[in-house]
């Protein structure tokens, strides 16, 4: 295969992705599940015609983009909000993850009939809930949410796929090392997990202290250190290790809460880069599946999936979430967004280069789960949060009502003023100020609330308003607003 | 967007010099300028001018919110300053102004502007904050006035 046809077919299926992203945005529809759709029809059995089975390349390719997205995600995360549901995210992402891959493991187990280790394998292949999609879910403009679920789902979601990756590796190594046992996986989780999170601190404020004292002649290469710094940490982590995936998402978390130089446009970096990695991710593993595979495992795979969404998935939500003070329609809502994504098909790779007997069947099993939980999952998310009543109006991520523009050959403008402390204007409805003709007060800020007036609104000091007015009544309007009340002031 | 977002304790001056409003204006220009997000001091020197020739920002109990709009920022900006001396500003009750908090905002982003504006100045309309800010010794005590003030206001 030649440079320039992997250039250009993957320029292509970038571009017909984001294509897709903006076709499909008014429906709703889980931008993972169009991603994957597209690297399924440019693969070997739709219409692209592309064969690709490298396992190996498609799990690198992914955890190139995990470590970016997972960074990305840490960095966008405001520790003042996830700080109250820090406990329960994290024992969401520890304990909960445990027991959905105990319950799903065992499931699969007695019902499909596999041993109870391959059962439990899959099960941890599939214990994580997928950052990607849950970030782009609950950050798309369809949900609005109330109270603390967001911020906690968000937690769960970026701190939850090492432990699944722990899990999944753990169990392979105990199906293919004779003589190991399960206090050496304890053991080696404890190692693992511990290392993660201190390399993650430790290295996420070193880079923000480097940034802040690096004074880089071209503002370009700033990102180019940060994607470096990512990288490192992953890399520095699992060499000596630790979870480079906690590591990473960590060093994003501590970095995103500190103040440094470039900040702004280096989350906007990031932001870029995440989504090349999504797609990236999403395209390549949607191109290693065999669509006519799927067929094969639709039944388990209805089987297993319905029992994740509907079963072990709530059933650990509310087990962990027992001390929590959340209402139980809190804690439903929190066990449907159970969204499975990319994790779950990466680790579903393993096997695969394992070279374990059932790893064809796992993968194909386990593509289909997340299918079907982004499908159904992440459609309905926004009907869900409406009737758990766990939705906030979406007035409150709508924008702002008014934009200053320019306008062309009218001599009036909008500006800004103050309602002054003393005003005689303060207490006075709009119709008794006596505004001059073609100047009209179009919005009052107060406190928190914007209002559009009417002429009985009555204006109190120290609001700001927009008033809409041209430069020759500019004079009165500000003898209107200015004038002091005659004993106010003194 | 909260009033403690826009303020650290390096844009804060308890004891700025400057003898008449042009003075005082520039000086917390410059401070606010020492934030990474303005990329143009002197844009923003003519924002906040410019606006102070529509109407008066001294509005009044020794306060001045002196702001502007443009798009040499990135974000909005904020600086607080109580002045050494009380210094004439041109005030719209005509009494001298000491404490002044200047806002300057993206051209595109009104709402989250005039949001701040109103309810910086509604804070300031209070006697007794007034009070504690003039009699604060450091920016970091203004610091902490505003965190505990804007602590209570949002749990209410």
């Amino acid at each position: 295969m030649s440079l320039e046809y992997v250039l250009l077919v993957g320029s292509i299926l970038i571009l017909v992705s984001i294509a897709i992203a903006k076709l499909f945005d008014n429906l709703g529809v889980p931008t993972l599940l169009l991603f994957l759709g597209v690297g399924m029809l440019a693969g070997s059995e739709g219409p692209g015609g592309i064969y690709f089975d490298d396992a190996g390349l498609a799990q690198s390719i992914g955890i190139i983009a995990l470590v970016f997205i997972l960074f990305a995600g840490g960095l966008d995360t405001s520790w003042r909000e996830v700080k109250p549901v820090f406990l329960q995210a994290a024992s969401l992402a520890t304990v909960g993850v445990l027991l959905t891959a105990l319950a799903v493991g065992l499931f699969v187990h007695v019902v499909l009939g596999v041993s109870l280790l391959v059962g439990l394998l899959l099960g941890a292949v599939v214990s994580s809930t997928d950052a990607a999609a849950v970030f782009s879910v609950l950050r798309s403009k369809d949900v609005s949410l109330r109270g603390r679920t967001k911020p906690l789902l968000e937690l769960e979601s970026g701190s939850n796929d090492p432990m699944a990756v722990f899990l999944t590796v753990g169990i392979i190594h105990l199906l293919t090392t004779p003589g190991s046992t399960w206090i050496s996986i304890a053991t080696l989780f404890v190692i693992q997990m511990g290392l993660g999170a201190v390399l993650g601190l430790g290295l996420g404020n070193a880079m923000v202290f480097v940034l802040n004292r690096l004074k880089l002649a071209y503002d370009g290469i700033y990102s180019v250190f940060s994607m470096a710094c990512a990288v490192l940490i992953y890399g520095t982590a699992v060499t000596i290790g630790g979870s480079g995936f906690l590591a990473v998402y960590v060093a994003g978390l501590v970095a995103g809460n500190s103040d440094f130089i470039q900040k702004r446009s280096l989350l906007r970096f990031f932001d870029g880069l995440a989504w090349l990695s999504q797609i990236a991710m999403f395209v390549a593993l949607g191109l290693l599946v065999f669509p006519s595979r799927l067929a094969t495992v639709m039944g388990a795979g209805l089987l297993v999936s319905g029992f994740l969404m509907f079963v072990a998935r709530p059933a650990s939500v509310f087990f962990t979430l027992l001390p929590a003070k959340l209402h139980w329609n809190e804690k439903a809502f929190v066990s449907w967004v159970g969204l499975r994504g990319a994790v779950p098909i990466i680790l579903a790779t393993f096997p695969l280069l394992a070279g374990l007997p059932d790893a064809e069947v796992i993968f194909n099993l386990v593509f289909f789960i997340v299918l079907t939980s982004a499908l159904l999952q992440g459609w309905s998310i926004p009907f869900v949060a409406r009737w758990l009543r766990v939705d906030a109006p979406l007035e409150q991520k709508r924008r702002y009502p008014i934009e200053f523009a320019p306008m062309e050959g009218v001599d009036t403008e909008l500006v800004d003023l103050i309602i002054p402390y003393h005003s005689e204007a303060a207490g006075k409805s709009i119709i008794e100020l006596g505004m001059p003709r073609d100047s009209l007060i179009v919005l009052i800020s107060r406190g928190n609330d914007f209002i559009v007036p009417s002429g009985g609104t009555i204006l109190r000091e120290g609001d700001a308003i927009l008033v809409l007015v041209n430069k020759d009544n500019l004079p009165a309007v500000r003898e209107i607003i200015g004038k002091q009340k005659k004993s106010g002031a003194l | 967007m909260k009033i403690t977002d826009i303020l650290t304790e390096r844009v804060v001056r308890t004891n700025l010099g400057g003898k008449n409003k042009e003075e005082v204006l520039n000086a917390v220009i410059d401070l606010a300028a020492t934030s990474e997000k303005v990329l143009d001091k002197e844009k923003v020197r003519t924002a906040i001018f410019e606006r102070e020739k529509i109407m008066s920002t001294g509005v009044g109990s020794g306060f001045a919110i002196p702001h502007g709009k443009t798009e040499a920022v990135s974000d909005i900006v904020g600086a607080f300053a109580v002045t050494a001396e009380p210094i004439d500003y041109q005030s719209l009750d005509e009494q001298p102004v000491r404490i002044i908090f200047l806002l300057v905002g993206r051209d595109n982003m009104v709402g989250p502007h005039i949001k701040l504006l109103s309810r910086i100045s509604r804070l300031m309309n209070k006697d007794d904050f007034r009070k504690k800010l003039l009699e604060a010794p450091s920016p970091a005590a203004v610091m902490e006035i505003f965190r505990q003030e804007e602590a209570s206001y949002f749990e209410a």
